[in-house]
Formats: C-alpha cells, sequence, structure tokens
C-alpha cells in the first residue's frame, strides 16, 4: 500500500490556519470536497461521526480522523500541517499540529484497514514526524510522505 | 587446624563475592543469574578448580531445604491478594493437577527411556515436575520487561505453590522405593497424608502469618530485631510443619503470603533486608548444589537426560499447561508462554538428593540426571523467555516514562508517607497540569532554597517537592510527575492504533472497520462488548479480535471490572513461524519456511 494511490499533490496543505476541531475538519472536508467532487456537508459529518465514537487524536499532536463514504469510487487521503497547533480532545490531551485524513468507499475492504495501518505507522516514526513538521510547502511535503523509503517499512 | 578454618571461611566467602560479582556479567549479557550461580559452584567444585570437595548430600539438603524455605517465604511474602484474584484458581490448578500430569508423563517417558520400573520412573517425573519460584520471580521482574498481570500472576503463584506438592510426591516414592514396595502399595492411606500435608502446611502457615504480624505490630523490641524475628519465625514454622509432617514448604509459604499481605510496621526495612537475606539464600543453595555435583560423571547419563530435557519442555510441561488451561479463558499465546516458562530450578536439584539420602541404590543419576535438565531448561527457557514474551505480544509497554521519586516511610505505624518528586522536564506539571488538592507540596526546593508550596506558586521544571500521601495516591503521583512516553510502533501494536470510547455503539464501530456483528451485539456498547468476550478481572491490554482488527482493553478501572479506554488495531500482528525467536541465521530460516511452507500447499493438495 503506497501512500502515492491515496494522496495526490493538491491532497497536501502545509500552512492550514485554523483556531478549532471542527473548524479543522470543515477545511478539510471542503478540501476533499474538491478532490473527490462529493458533497462537503456529507464529508464533514461522515468526520463527525467517527469523533463521537471516540477522538482520532491518537496522540503525540497527531490525529488522523477517518470515515467511509457510499458514493465514493476509491481511497482518499489528504495531509494537513497547521500553523498553530489546536486542541483535538487526543488521548494524551496534547494540541494536534499534523492531520492525516483518510476516506474509503464502503466496500473498500481490506485495502482501508491496510491504508490505516499504514498511515497510523508512518505517524507513529518520530523521524518522519520530525521530517514533516520541519518541511513548510505542499511540494517537499508531497515528497516525503510519497517517498519510497517511507514506504519501505510497509508491513503485508 | 585454626588455619585450615580461617582458609575455608576465605574460600567460602570468595565464592559467595565471586557469585555476586558474576551477577554484573550476567546483566550485560542477559543469562539467567542462578544458571551463572550454579556454574560458579560447579567451577569450585572437585572437577573444576578443586576448592572445595563437597560429597556430603545430608548436609546439602539441609542446607537446600533451609534456604528454600526462606525462598518460598519471600515468594509468598511478595505475591499480592490481588494476583490471587487475578490467577488463583488456575494458577492454583496449575500446581496440583498439573505437576501430576507432568510427573506422569515424563514418569512414563523415563521408565521407558532409562528402562526402570514404573515407580523409579515416575520418582524422576516428580523430581522434575515442579516450576522453581526462585528462576520464575527473577526472570520475569528484570530487564525492565513487564509481563501482562494475568499471566505474570499465574506463574508466580503456580511457581510458589507446586513446590510442596512435587516435594510431598517425591518424599513418599523415595520411602515406597526405599522399602522395596511395588506400585501397588499406594493406597487410600496416602490420599489422607496427603490430605494432611496440605491442610495442615496450610493452617500452620495461617498461624505463623499471625504470628509473624502480632510480632511485628505488637511487641515492642530493638527496631533492628524485627526483621531478624520475621526471618526466624518463618523458619520455625517451616519446622514446626515439617515435624508433625504437614507440608513445612507450603507452611512458610502461606506465612508469607500473609504477613505480605497485611500493614505492618517498618515494612521499607523489612522488605530490604528480606530480599538481602533471599538473595543469599538463592546464591548459598545454587553454590552448595553446584559444589555437590560431579560433572565427570554426567556423560554417562547426558543423552538420556537431554531427551528427557526435550520431552519434559516440549511436550509434558505444554500438554499439562492446556489441559489445565483450558478449563479457563486463556488464549493461545498466553498458554503457549505459560507452557514456555517450566523454568526448572534448585527445587528439582534438591529433590534429587532426596533419593541419594533416602538410600536408594541407583539414589546419584537421579541427581545426575536433575541437575543436567535444569542446566538445559535454565539456558533454554530462561534466556529466552524476553524474545518468546514479545514475540507472542505478552510484553507490556511501559505506561508511563521514569519518574524520579525516592519514598520515606514514616517511623510510626501512620497510614502517610514522605514522598519526594523531582519535577521532570515535559512532565504533565511541568507542562502546566492542574494539581489535585490533595496533592499540596509541603515543601518546594527550587535552585537550592526550600519554599513553602504557597510562596513557590506554580510548579517548574527541576523542582523537587516533598508531599506526604498514602501509599495509593503514589500512582496518581507518578502519573503527574513522570515523562511521557512516546508512542512508537510496539505501543500501537500493543494498544491499538485508534481509540473508541468505552459508550461506542458497537453497531457504528463494525462497519467502519469491516467486521459484523449480530444484531443483538449491535446494540452494545464496545465495554459491554468486551466485557461478554473476556475473561475477569480484566487486564491491561486484554483483546479479542473480531474481523480481522482486534479490539484491546487500553485503559481500565483499579479492580478490572470497567473498561475506560477501548483501543482498535486495524492491522494486529500475530506470532507466526516468521517472527518466531529462533537462534537460526537469516538464510537457513528462509530455507526452514520454505519447507514448511511447501509441505503446507502440499496437504491442502491432497
Amino acid at each position: 500500500m503506497d501512500l502515492q494511490d491515496l494522496v495526490i499533490p493538491e491532497g497536501v496543505i502545509a500552512h492550514l490556519k485554523v483556531t478549532s476541531k471542527k473548524q479543522a475538519l470543515q477545511e478539510l472536508a471542503a478540501k476533499a470536497a474538491q478532490v473527490t467532487e462529493l458533497d462537503e456537508r456529507k464529508i464533514f459529518e461522515t468526520l463527525l461521526e467517527r469523533e463521537r465514537l471516540g477522538s482520532t487524536g491518537v496522540g503525540q499532536g497527531i490525529a488522523i480522523p477517518h470515515g467511509k463514504l457510499a458514493s465514493l469510487d476509491k481511497l482518499h487521503g489528504l495531509f494537513a500541517r497547521l500553523d498553530h497547533p489546536i486542541d483535538f480532545d487526543s488521548v494524551d490531551e496534547k494540541p494536534v499540529d499534523l492531520i492525516f485524513l483518510l476516506l474509503a468507499p464502503e466496500s473498500a475492504g481490506a485495502d482501508h484497514l491496510k491504508a490505516l495501518a499504514r498511515i497510523s505507522r508512518l505517524l507513529r516514526n518520530q523521524k518522519m514526524v520530525e521530517k514533516l513538521r520541519a518541511t513548510e510547502n505542499n511540494e517537499a511535503l508531497y515528497a516525503l510522505l510519497t517517498e519510497p523509503s517511507a514506504s519501505a517499512t510497509s508491513v503485508a | 587446624m585454626l588455619e585450615a578454618q580461617t582458609v575455608a571461611i576465605f574460600i567460602v566467602a570468595g565464592l559467595v563475592c565471586a557469585a555476586i560479582l558474576s551477577s554484573l556479567l550476567s546483566f550485560r549479557i542477559g543469562s539467567p543469574l542462578l544458571l551463572v550461580f550454579l556454574v560458579v559452584g560447579l567451577a569450585a567444585g572437585e572437577d573444576g578448580f578443586g576448592l572445595v570437595v563437597f560429597n556430603d548430600a545430608g548436609t546439602a539438603y539441609l542446607i537446600g531445604s533451609i534456604a528454600l524455605s526462606v525462598i518460598l517465604f519471600d515468594s509468598g511474602y511478595a505475591t499480592r491478594f490481588r494476583s490471587y484474584r487475578a490467577a488463583g484458581v488456575p494458577a492454583v490448578v496449575l500446581a496440583t493437577a498439573g505437576v501430576l500430569l507432568t510427573a506422569g508423563l515424563t514418569g512414563t517417558a523415563a521408565k521407558f527411556l532409562f528402562n526402570v520400573g514404573w515407580l523409579e520412573g515416575m520418582l524422576l517425573g516428580t523430581i522434575l515436575a515442579s516450576t522453581d519460584a526462585a528462576a520464575v520471580f527473577f526472570l520475569l521482574r528484570v530487564g525492565g520487561v513487564t509481563i501482562r498481570e494475568r499471566i505474570r500472576s499465574l506463574l508466580e503463584i503456580e511457581s510458589g505453590t507446586n513446590d510442596p506438592m512435587a516435594i510431598f510426591l517425591t518424599l513418599t516414592l523415595v520411602e515406597l522405593i526405599a522399602a522395596g514396595a511395588g506400585i501397588e502399595t499406594l493406597s487410600a492411606g496416602l490420599l489422607g497424608r496427603f490430605a494432611w500435608a496440605m491442610l495442615g502446611g496450610a493452617l500452620i502457615g495461617a498461624a505463623g502469618g499471625w504470628l509473624i504480624l502480632v510480632a511485628v505490630n505488637r511487641i515492642q523490641f530493638d527496631k533492628p530485631l524485627y526483621p531478624l524475628i520475621v526471618l526466624s519465625l518463618a523458619v520455625t514454622v517451616f519446622a514446626m510443619a515439617s515435624i508433625v509432617e504437614a507440608s513445612g514448604f507450603l507452611a512458610t509459604y502461606i506465612a508469607g503470603l500473609i504477613a505480605g499481605n497485611m500493614r505492618m510496621r517498618y515494612s521499607q526495612a523489612l522488605e530490604d533486608f528480606q530480599s538481602g537475606v533471599t538473595w543469599f539464600c538463592q546464591i548459598a543453595m545454587f553454590l552448595t548444589l553446584g559444589l555437590l555435583a560431579t560433572p565427570s560423571e554426567f556423560p554417562a547419563v547426558f543423552a538420556g537426560a537431554l531427551a528427557i530435557a526435550a520431552f519434559l519442555i516440549f511436550f509434558a510441561r505444554p500438554l499439562a499447561v492446556w489441559i489445565c488451561l483450558s478449563l479457563f479463558r486463556f488464549s493461545p499465546a498466553d498458554m503457549t508462554f505459560v507452557s514456555w516458562v517450566g523454568l526448572r530450578g534448585a527445587v528439582s536439584i534438591l529433590l534429587g538428593i532426596i533419593p541419594l539420602v533416602g538410600g536408594i541404590g541407583d539414589g546419584q543419576s537421579y541427581f545426575n540426571i536433575a541437575f543436567i535438565v535444569v542446566l538445559l531448561s535454565l539456558a533454554i527457557q530462561g534466556w529466552s523467555i524476553g524474545p518468546v514474551a514479545r514475540w507472542l505480544g505478552l510484553l507490556v509497554p511501559p505506561i508511563k516514562g521514569p519518574v524520579d521519586r525516592i519514598q520515606l516511610e514514616l517511623p510510626t505505624a501512620s497510614r502517610h508517607e514522605l514522598v519526594t518528586y523531582k519535577i521532570a522536564p515535559d512532565s504533565p506539571v511541568a507542562l502546566g497540569a492542574r494539581m489535585p488538592r490533595w496533592a499540596r507540596p509541603s515543601l518546594v526546593i527550587r535552585d537550592g532554597a526550600s519554599m513553602s508550596a504557597r510562596r513557590a506558586g506554580r510548579l517548574k521544571e527541576g523542582d523537587s517537592i516533598y508531599i506526604f500521601v498514602t501509599p495509593r495516591q503514589v500512582q496518581l503521583l507518578d502519573k503527574l510527575f513522570a515523562r511521557p512516553v512516546p508512542e512508537d510502533e510496539f505501543t500501537s501494536t500493543f494498544f491499538g492504533d485508534f481509540i473508541l470510547k468505552p459508550d461506542a455503539r458497537m453497531g457504528d464501530v463494525a462497519p467502519l472497520y469491516d467486521f459484523s456483528v449480530s444484531e443483538e451485539e449491535a446494540e452494545l456498547s464496545a465495554e459491554e462488548f468486551l466485557l461478554r468476550r473476556l475473561p475477569q478481572p480484566l487486564d491491561m491490554g486484554d483483546r479479542t479480535t473480531i474481523g480481522t482488527v482486534d479490539l484491546i482493553v487500553r485503559a481500565l478501572n483499579e479492580e478490572g471490572t470497567r473498561v475506560l479506554e477501548v483501543g482498535i488495531s486495524v492491522q494486529p500482528m500475530r506470532p507466526s513461524l516468521e517472527t518466531m525467536p529462533l537462534p537460526l541465521p537469516a538464510s537457513v530460516r528462509k530455507v526452514l519456511l520454505k519447507a514448511i511452507g511447501s509441505m503446507r500447499s502440499g496437504m491442502r493438495e491432497e
């Protein structure tokens, strides 16, 4: 599972300016709507539903909001680097400044879980996270996320 | 004459020093320390450097018995009632039925392997049947690894309580063989004796435990005498029970269990003294047993001992464990680990002396075989506990980082103690977390100056604080003052990638993570679902597989009855042949896996 198949260059935001979790999800839903040509509201609500089951803030300043949409054609990922960390109700209560959003079609099955595992492991890699925090433009971030060495540690 | 005595003192004290110094080496190379002590004993003995020629089995048995009674007292002392709540019943089943099964299976193998009678075979079986408390305790606690609580409790209780059973069986069999009796003399009278040994041992132990409490809490001695009175009462209890033919080892274990779980004065001093004495007893016992052995006789029985060890490690113990534990809810990974931690130790060698002392014709071979099996077990199983636990996913990642804490006990029997913390950088307090009201420090030391908490105001990194709390509160304080642990791959495999609230509806969770639940299950909360699937009390990291994901107990209440946080692992790691910790070079492993793979596909085609 390569991140290249999930994220397109337009899906990377190096400077997202938001002040709250809700606003961050809204902005990301808007961006996702552009990429997927689906209804922004519907995406936002899907993400909120998942947050109601428990925050996707996994700790160490990272959040991985995700959800399933019936009308989606394939897996879509977005990555955002926040200018100012925001409160995300994370497990460790630390403010979040890196967000990876994953949307999956209803029938994605194993691919969806593989992609989630892949993203979760990538963002638990301290070195990777440091690099992502230090990178300030879209192209460089995209290159970093999709570089082969990042995929080399992939399982399965 | 006098000179010879001083030389003897020099040699014995020197050996103890050598054993202690070798512990440094042992920590570095990760070998089981007890194995090192045995080897020091062997090296000093007649076939080694010949410093000591020691062939007195009776004295060795005496030293071993006293040492073992102290060690068992200490393992009872260190076992919390909480562990019994977590795994008491399965552990006791393992310690009784499990010992019988292991002894029976190993005994049968020994009968045919060595071509001896049933009684002689069974004698070897019972000698090898019990796991060693000292070895298990030690290996489960060193090296900074934490094994999941339920499994650790199970193994610790089992190893502490199965010795009395094995000792009783061995003594009985030696008596029968020495009297020239056959297996048909095993009669109902034996059952009565067994019942008395266990019941009497437990009763005398309980009374002894109570006596220790009274001695420490009610009577005024000079302070340094308290640890001594506890220790001497423990050995007295052992002897008293043995005199009336009850199990002395069970008695001293029970006495320790009771004393260790009750509030006692000077508990810190008692603990320190006790762990020192227990170390000394282990060293003394292993050195003595090492000295007693005559390695030049080993080759004669080596092949047989190797076969018995392999049978015991790979067949008898696993089978006994699977039979006993299948009555309870344990996962295959749990049972595999418990099978692997069937460490044999000093107890088996000590039991190997009994045939010598009991005057059985071929006593020496029992001892030699037991010795070799223990060496093999300590080397093979002892060395690999860590990797095997990791492979099976039974290691608990640290939930909090290192914390700089000193606990000072107050001289009277007060409930509070004085604790001092140094505030770690990045700890919640240094980052501005609020302190609960009960945790107001009495004194703050900042930049070498002491001040009241009010004057200090907000606590800063590097401050030292002094605070009076009850021991229960210390854990909560640790969370405030400890450095956070960075989440890594290990933590996420254990606790899951994502978090669910305990009240998340399973019907809402299932479609998101591609598993299906029944209509009835869909209405359950994640907490209810876990409680239904998992044995209670719950343990941190308990997990259940559904579809291709694992739901995990991430946080729970003190009693283990409620789930506070549910983890979900979207691509759980399973123990597999590929990841198995085998000491094989990668190329050999590849060939092996390929062979197994083609065998499997070949079977599928048929």
